[in-house]
């Protein structure tokens, strides 16, 4: 993985918004978020061909850097990134392996009709879920086309080894991946793109995409890339290379 | 020609016992609602895919038929159907008692219904839901404005009446179009979900105003003309063709377009086919118009209710249908290829519905059932005497 840390670096106020997130802050958590600087857009580059399907680094980091909990119940189970299959129908190609998380979409349909504005874009692009202010209603999951969404049907607590500077799951509420966005304003690359890295199958590339000389910059100029169901027209920042 | 308006004799036991009864089922949809809130909707059948479940269909049933029990009230003040303007405090009553229930049990199926006024103090107006908010809200008050002035106020009553008209159409092209701007699912997302909404509302508001109309005047002993209800059953008779219409052009032109071959093979054939097939037509259309139809049958009172009833039945497995087939089947993130995951991608959903939700969904309507006998005992609702105006006969008859 890289990230542009120079560009992190000009990201202004938005540490301001990581401890915005944290537990205990309220409703103001969406209005400090969204200040964070326009001059980024965050995005990620996924290439498929290097992503093998025995591997969950990226999903176990995700679970353990957000607290995300799996109640044993397959139905009600919450993903914020999950690894799915596709086989072609005709078989012409073979089988595919790729994780699967929010798009962090340009025009988020989630967004469009979360009737409390909770579901919120902020100016650096990272789409996120302001907790205490979901009602719960669930209309965002019904909107969503990547069912990137769940809600969080059971009361949850820190597990043992949970990480203390992420809140817990809010029961009632509806939650999805936030490009780790605490580790982000701190300089870092999310936990999956990381746990990626460490597993040595460099997979998934993490930057900004308004800055030219960043590597997710060049690789999208360089290498054809994918989104999914393009068109929609919700124009997913999640690319992806070799589907 | 309209007689005395009256208030229905309270004491009678079986009014009491009703209320009792209703009020049992309040009790009973409070403690679900409690249990639901500790522990989670984990304990409903609702999840991760089918997130709307029973008391969505409950709530939005209720919504749509509220819009219709209106007709009863737009006919006699905008269609100038003089047989029924004595109906028209019943009607505007009756939309609102079946608005607050049906909004009640959306509110309590909120996953964090404690917030609800943020959800008053934030509006997020590219919401389809904070727009139906302010509808529901509008058509509350100029139902009960529109009551008023039926009350004390006569001279403004066809003012207030076609607005409330007006409001009634866009309120429910509002809830229609909750589903129909969903650009996501295939089974939604149409321009004519609003529409066929529309029609479904004029269909099941007619449907309980009927069934309710008969079930008062018999149970209070008050006299009503049958001729009423069977001019009642002409209406119902075409609103329900009039869902059938738009139900064949939404699939002719779902069928047209190849990209719509497999969802909407699925819905006629798949898993979920008993639920079109079995609810929405036959039970929700061709039995009651084959009853309704019938020169026997729909020439009785009580075929009439049958017809109606049925007809309500219908509009739940319409909202059921839309609502639970519309989840179920699988996003198409990867077109042509087989999809696989831990979290269920490329499968089609279940969903059984588990007590609190049925017990919730009951609550609603039992809150409807409470303000409606409230209104009949307290408010003068309901003539007397309902017979029609001199010289009026029933157009047509099968
Ligand atoms: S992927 Fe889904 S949850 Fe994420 S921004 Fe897009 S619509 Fe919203
Ligand atoms: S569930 Fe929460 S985030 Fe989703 S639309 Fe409703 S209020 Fe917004």
């Amino acid at each position: 993985m890289t990230m542009d840390r120079r560009s992190v670096l000009g990201l202004g106020g938005a540490v301001a918004a990581g401890v915005a997130l944290a537990p205990g802050v309220h409703l103001i958590a969406a209005t400090q978020t969204t200040e964070a600087s326009g001059s980024s857009r965050w995005a990620m580059l996924i290439d498929v061909n290097k992503c093998s399907s025995d591997c969950n680094a990226c999903t176990d980091a995700c679970r353990k850097e957000n607290n995300v909990p799996l109640f044993g119940d397959p139905d009600r189970d919450i993903h914020w990134i999950r690894k799915i299959e596709i086989r072609d129908k005709e078989g012409r190609r073979p089988t595919v392996s790729l994780p699967v998380l929010c798009n962090h979409c340009e025009n988020p349909p989630c967004v469009h009709v979360c009737p409390t504005a909770a579901s919120f874009v902020r100016k650096d692009g990272i789409v996120l879920v302001d907790k205490h202010r979901c009602i719960g209603c669930r209309y965002c999951m019904i909107a969503c086309p990547y069912k990137a969404r769940s809600l969080v049907y059971f009361p949850t607590e820190l597990p043992a080894d949970g990480n203390p500077d992420v809140p817990i799951r809010g029961k009632g509420v509806v939650e999805k991946c936030t490009f780790c966005v605490h580790r982000v304003d701190a300089g870092l690359a999310p936990a999956c793109v990381e746990a990626c890295d460490k597993a040595s199958e460099g997979a998934m590339l993490f930057g900004d995409l308004n800055d030219p000389t960043s590597e997710i910059s060049k690789r999208v100029r360089e290498v054809a890339t994918k989104a999914i169901r393009e068109d929609l027209g919700l124009k997913p920042h999640v690319h992806y290379q070799g589907l | 020609m309209i007689s005395e308006f009256t208030t229905v004799e309270g004491r009678l036991p079986a009014f009491y016992t009703l209320l009792i009864i209703l009020g049992g089922f309040v009790g009973m949809a409070a403690a679900a609602f409690f249990y639901v809130e500790i522990y989670g909707h984990g304990v409903t059948g609702m999840n991760n895919k089918v997130v709307w479940g029973l008391p969505h269909i409950f709530a939005i049933a209720m919504l749509v038929m509220a819009s219709g029990a209106l007709n009863l009230g737009s006919m006699s003040t905008i269609f100038a159907a003089k047989q029924f303007k004595q109906f028209g405090r019943f009607s505007a009553y009756l939309a609102v008692a079946l608005l607050i229930g049906g909004l009640a049990v959306l509110l309590f199926d909120l996953g964090r219904p404690d917030r609800m006024l943020l959800a008053m103090m934030y509006y997020n107006f590219s919401s389809m839901f904070s727009w139906n908010v302010i509808l529901y809200t509008g058509f509350m008050m100029l139902c009960l404005l529109y009551l008023w002035t039926m009350f004390e106020a006569q001279k403004y009553t066809k003012v207030v009446g076609s607005a409330a008209f007006f409001w009634r159409l866009v309120l429910t092209t509002g809830t229609g179009s909750i589903f129909g701007v969903i650009h996501a699912r295939e089974v939604f997302h149409s321009a004519i979900t609003g529409p066929t909404f529309i029609a479904v509302s004029l269909s099941s508001g007619t449907a309980v105003s009927i069934l309710l109309l008969v079930a008062t005047y018999k149970a209070a002993g008050l006299e009503m003309d049958k001729k009423l209800v069977f001019g009642l059953r002409n209406a119902l008779i075409f609103f329900l063709l009039l869902v059938l219409y738009f139900l064949f052009v939404e699939k002719f032109v779902k069928f047209y377009s190849p990209a719509f071959y497999d969802v909407e093979t699925w819905i006629l054939t798949g898993p979920l086919a008993w639920l079109y097939w079995g609810g929405v037509i036959l039970a929700g259309i061709v039995a009651p118009l084959g009853i309704l139809f019938n020169s026997t049958l729909g020439n009785t009172v009580k075929g009439v209710m049958w017809g109606s009833a049925l007809a309500v039945i219908g509009e739940f497995a319409f909202v059921a249908h839309v609502l639970i087939a519309g989840q179920s089947y699988p996003f198409n993130m990867f077109p042509g290829y087989e999809v696989s995951s831990v979290f269920q991608d490329g499968m089609a959903a279940t969903y059984s519905p588990t007590l609190p939700e049925l017990v919730l969904g009951l609550g609603g309507v039992a809150i409807a059932g409470l303000i409606y006998l409230l209104g009949i005992r307290f408010l003068r609702l309901l003539p007397e005497k309902a017979v029609v105006p001199k010289g009026w006969d029933v157009p047509w008859n099968p």
